[in-house]
């Protein structure tokens, strides 16, 4: 589904991903952790489509497309979705107005009609409910006031709403308390399926107690240093990733 | 300029002496302008055009006129007397305040009987002509034509005015469906002019809803020469929806001239959307404790459309609060140039007093010139005033984008949300689909907009 081949990308001159390789498959989830100045934020922005970063060498497959060429709309009708760290606040457009322009503008490039207007409410009701987002909150402006576990819980609605095929999670635990945690995580675990994929970028093991990947990265210096199965993670909070990585960590 | 009489400049330059024909439509007029008939208006009229003369019109070397490039537009040949007879299905999206409001409506500064209505007004309340009020107020009307405040626009308004309305409200008379005052413009054979003069008396506790607004229907040369004064006793209430929605090349040259008494509300709402030069001053004096004075605008300049804004609020009173919001979206080749300033009198402790101005400058070749100042002579007070001018935010366009909606989309959701915090802050329902339409009409995602209002 995704296939990263040694992606070298540098932003404002200066390199940050040296090298990435990575390949996901339909319904794998995989993690990647790592220390602060990684890479780990650049490889969602990139993949992303993000302006400011420049790709210096290597490719990005995204199914059959070579995801690098297309703009970030397309990128996220092709089906993908990154929640993200900081969701950007938005005064003056409404939450739900906003989610059902992306929801048609993603149906439209599947071919499909656009979504009446009953069935958005029943189903983003539906979805907020699993979520505990309250109503009040789906008729507020774009993430505008919501608390840093509201913003998070939206963006998991978001993704919940648009299905997407590879959905890119950037520290969604990050503020996160553990009953939020949790109201996240069963979000995404319930979007589990044998056709859509998951790539978790996290700081710390704990999220991966709740979303437990197939695959565990551990990434440093902008490369992927190591990979394993679930254990890699719990390796890393119990030694630190110094130890784990040993000379590979960069200053 | 080649048709036209040269230009004549003043050693000081600045100012420019008028264009004769101001001189001969008043003389030609001067027989036939309301109250005319009455030898003290007649003779007001006359002294009022000789200190238009006297004062010229100014040039951008004078500070409050130093971005309105009004020489180029203003001195040109104007006639105060275009007959037109608009279709009333032109004026039909126009008439605002649904069903109940009483209004009056002006085309090309002459009243139309047959569309105004300002009946079943209760006891205490009067909305007159102009011409109905030098008829039966002749002197309280002669003050206020005689008031100098040293502008020429102001005194060439006293010379001509002819159309505009007397609204006056008894102590605690509340009006509570609004009253609209419509100025048309329809450019004929020569470019209109008209010069309406609106006075407000709202006596204390009372309470008013008034939608003024200025439409062009067809693109031509045109002047509208505003002036809009009158007080606010105390504890009363005005909400004050302004809609310019003029055509291209039109000009509009306003002025709004408040006295607050204490208690007294005021909420203005101005919305600039069309037009080649629109000049909006605002000077609004709170002269009493307890005031909540609110101004707003929404200017949208594009395609060589100059939009200014000045406002001036005194607090000459302790304890009252004043708050200021002026936004821009300036497209290629606009302009808006933002003048604000708060005055804070010795005395007026405890003020609050704040003024924004944020513009979005979309285009290389637009321009944004933004001027807040303070004066404060008082010591207990607090104040703030900040401009700012950038593009759209690249994180939000990010976001959306992010999410499958497209740039020109995302741009257009963006540009709606900056501006449409100020349509919301128009006090009339009507006032604020007007608004929204004409707002729409200038963006390139207007239909989508639509969509958006019937969502909200």
């Amino acid at each position: 589904m995704l296939e990263i081949r040694d992606l070298h990308v540098a932003v404002e001159g200066r390199p940050i991903l040296k090298g990435l390789s990575l390949r996901i498959l339909p319904g794998e989830v995989h993690a990647i952790m790592g220390p602060n100045g990684s890479g780990k934020s650049t490889l969602a922005h990139v993949l992303a489509g993000r302006e400011g970063y420049e790709v210096t060498s290597g490719s990005v497959t995204f199914g059959d497309e070579d995801l690098l060429a297309l703009e970030p709309e397309e990128r996220a009708r092709a089906g993908l979705f990154l929640a993200m760290q900081y969701p950007v606040e938005i005064p003056g457009v409404a939450n739900m107005y906003f989610l059902r322009q992306a929801l048609n503008a993603v149906r439209k490039a599947r071919g499909q009609d656009e979504i009446p207007a009953a069935e958005f409410m029943r189903r983003i009701r539906e979805q907020a409910r699993l979520l505990g987002i309250g109503e009040e909150l789906l008729k507020r402006d774009l993430n505008t006031g919501f608390s840093g576990g509201e913003k998070k819980r939206n963006e998991i609605l978001q993704m919940a709403m648009l299905e997407p095929r590879l959905a890119i999670l950037d520290e969604t635990d990050s503020g996160l308390d553990i009953d939020a945690l949790k109201t996240v995580a069963d979000g995404v675990n319930r979007l589990r399926s044998p056709e859509r994929a998951f790539l978790v970028i996290t700081h710390y093991q704990r999220l991966l107690d709740y979303i437990v990947p197939d695959i565990v990265h551990v990434m440093a210096d902008g490369r992927i240093q190591r990979s394993g199965g679930p254990e890699l993670a719990r390796e890393l909070e119990e030694r630190g990733y110094e130890a784990v990585l040993g000379g590979r960590l960069a200053a | 300029m080649s048709a036209g009489p040269a230009m004549v400049v003043s050693a000081s330059r600045r100012r420019i002496d008028p264009d004769p024909s101001f001189t001969r439509a008043f003389a030609e007029l001067a027989p036939r302008l309301p109250g005319s008939d009455r030898q003290e208006i007649a003779a007001l009229r006359a002294r009022s055009l000789a200190r238009f003369t006297e004062l010229g019109i100014p040039t951008q070397r004078d500070e409050a006129w130093k971005f309105t490039p009004v020489g180029r537009i203003v001195n040109r040949p104007h006639a105060a007397d275009v007959p037109a007879e608009p279709p009333l299905e032109r004026i039909l999206p126009h008439l605002l305040g649904g069903p109940k409001a009483r209004r009056l409506v002006f085309v090309n500064g002459r009243l139309v009987p047959q569309w105004s209505h300002v009946g079943g007004l209760p006891e205490g309340a009067a909305i007159e002509s102009l011409t109905r009020a030098l008829e039966r107020r002749t002197e309280a009307v002669a003050a206020r034509l005689a008031r100098d405040d040293g502008r020429s626009f102001t005194a060439l308004n006293a010379a001509l005015a002819a159309s505009g309305a007397w609204i006056e409200l008894a102590p605690g008379v509340v009006l509570s469906d609004p009253v609209q005052l419509l100025f048309v413009t329809v450019p004929g054979a020569s470019a209109p002019m008209s010069h309406p003069r609106v006075v407000l008396r709202l006596g204390s506790g009372a309470a008013l809803t008034l939608l003024e607004s200025h439409v062009g229907l067809e693109p031509g040369p045109a002047l509208t020469n505003l002036v809009l004064e009158g007080e606010l006793g105390e504890g009363a209430s005005l909400a004050h929806d302004r809609l310019l929605l003029q055509a291209d090349e039109a000009a509009l040259i306003g002025k709004v001239e408040l006295v607050l008494g204490a208690r007294a509300r005021y909420d203005q709402t101005t919305v600039a959307l069309g037009g080649s030069l629109l000049r909006s001053e605002s000077e609004v004096s709170i002269e009493g404790e307890g005031v909540e004075c609110r101004l707003a605008g929404l200017a949208v300049p594009r395609a060589g459309e100059h939009v200014d804004t000045l406002v001036r609020v005194h607090h000459r009173a302790p304890a009252s609060h004043s708050d200021q919001l002026f936004k821009s979206v300036v497209e290629e080749r606009g302009h808006h140039a933002f003048a604000g300033k708060i005055f804070v009198h010795r005395g007026a402790q405890r003020t609050n007093a704040y003024q924004k101005n944020d513009n979005l400058l979309l285009a290389e070749d637009g321009e944004v010139d933004s001027k807040p100042e303070l004066e404060i002579y008082a010591d207990d007070v607090k104040c703030s005033h900040g401009a700012t001018c950038g593009e759209l935010d690249p994180s939000a366009l990010f976001y959306l984008r992010a999410r499958g909606i497209d740039a020109t989309t995302a741009r257009g959701l963006l540009i709606w949300a900056f501006a449409s915090e100020l349509l919301d802050r128009l006090g009339d329902r009507t006032a604020r689909a007007a608004a929204r339409r004409a707002l729409a009409a200038r963006l390139p995602t207007g239909a989508l907009v639509d969509e958006h209002e019937d969502a909200a």
